[in-house]
């Protein structure tokens, strides 16, 4: 009985492995704003959504009509690049039930973040976060992160790291 | 700058320039032969001069977002300079310490946190290493406790008149 402990104990460290190495992306982070409301920004528009949005867009004057999602983005981003004509055809489509919103975030360049709408023909409006205020408020650790905000103006998911299409429709199937 | 050509219009001129030039080249060998002369820089691990010790004391203690493996001290990614300048704007309007990582807690979560808090499920990650300590000390004891007791009832048992007596006859010898 005595010489059966060891091996009780290495079966219960090889479980205890096993259920670790089972749990899933260890650095997949959830987010704390989820069940919380937005936090609200104001950010300088993107030249060419001055005329349609105004000099300065602000979150919450938008917040409780419409679901929003929000976009984290950079130009030096590769995954972006994947992202944009996906947001695009999104917006494109649902533009009447749906707001896209898009946050510059961590870029040094805003002539490459100019340069980036331009190449992707992105029509959804876009500001800058100068100083990345706006990222840290909403707990950014990468780009691009994602955040859909219902229409009562709580955070319903955050999503971090390149959408694909079928998680894009999973979330628009959330609010729509 | 526009670069003028030395002039070069009798010989001599040619080679004072030249003298001139091989000179300035030696100095310049000489001052990169000695880099702390040459480039005055700070010495290593010194805090950046930008904020007081105060902000780097509370940076050491966040992680920062992007590199994960660093705290928002060592790190000079943007974000983490940014969260430099919360904290020194947030120490300028009198908040403490608790006051601050609860700022960023709020947005991040604990994971912003560089060390686990001594609370909750992460108190084990501190207790751990203590229990493995204290579990190996005991087993080694209790393990070295019996091994010497094997040892005198064997030694006791084993060893015969006749060596004993050969022994002693070899010291006395000595």
């Amino acid at each position: 009985m005595k010489r059966l402990w060891p091996f009780a104990l290495l079966v219960v460290l090889g479980a205890l492995l096993f259920w670790g190495l089972r749990r899933g992306d260890p650095s997949a982070l959830p987010s704390v704003l989820v069940g919380k409301p937005a936090p609200d920004f104001t950010l300088p528009a993107f030249a060419p959504y001055r005329a349609e949005w105004g000099e300065r867009i602000q979150l919450s004057r938008y917040l409780g009509q419409k679901p929003i999602l929000v976009n984290l983005w950079a130009s030096w981003c590769v995954p972006c690049r994947d992202e944009a004509p996906m947001l695009e055809a999104a917006w494109r489509q649902y533009k009447n039930r749906l707001l896209i919103l898009g946050v510059n975030v961590q870029d040094t360049n805003p002539g490459a973040a100019l340069g980036f709408i331009q190449e992707f023909g992105l029509t959804f409006p876009s500001g800058i976060d100068e100083n990345g205020r706006v990222w840290i408020d909403y707990g950014g650790y990468g780009v691009p992160e994602t955040f859909l905000i219902g229409k009562d103006g709580k955070v319903l998911y955050r999503h971090a790291g390149p959408l694909d299409p079928a998680t894009l429709q999973e979330l628009l199937g959330k609010v729509l | 700058m526009s670069y003028v050509a030395p002039p070069r219009s009798s010989k001599t001129s040619w080679r004072t320039t030249y003298a001139v030039r091989r000179i300035a080249a030696l100095l310049l060998l000489l001052a990169c032969s000695f880099p702390p002369l040459a480039f005055a820089q700070p010495a290593a691990n010194t805090p950046p001069p930008d904020f007081s010790p105060q902000v780097f004391e509370i940076a050491r203690e966040l992680r920062c977002p992007v590199c994960q493996g660093e705290s928002v001290a060592e790190s000079n990614s943007g974000i983490s300079l940014e969260m430099r300048r919360i904290i020194a704007e947030q120490l300028a309007q009198g908040k403490n310490k608790e006051q601050i990582k609860a700022y960023f807690v709020s947005r991040y979560g604990p994971w912003i946190l560089y060390e686990p808090p001594r609370a909750g499920l992460t108190l084990w990650v501190w207790l751990a290493p203590l229990v493995g300590v204290a579990l190996i000390g005991a087993g080694l004891y209790f393990y070295l406790q019996s091994a010497r007791r094997r040892a005198l009832e064997a030694g006791a048992a084993e060893v015969s008149e006749e060596e004993l007596r050969r022994a002693e006859a070899e010291l006395d010898q000595s």
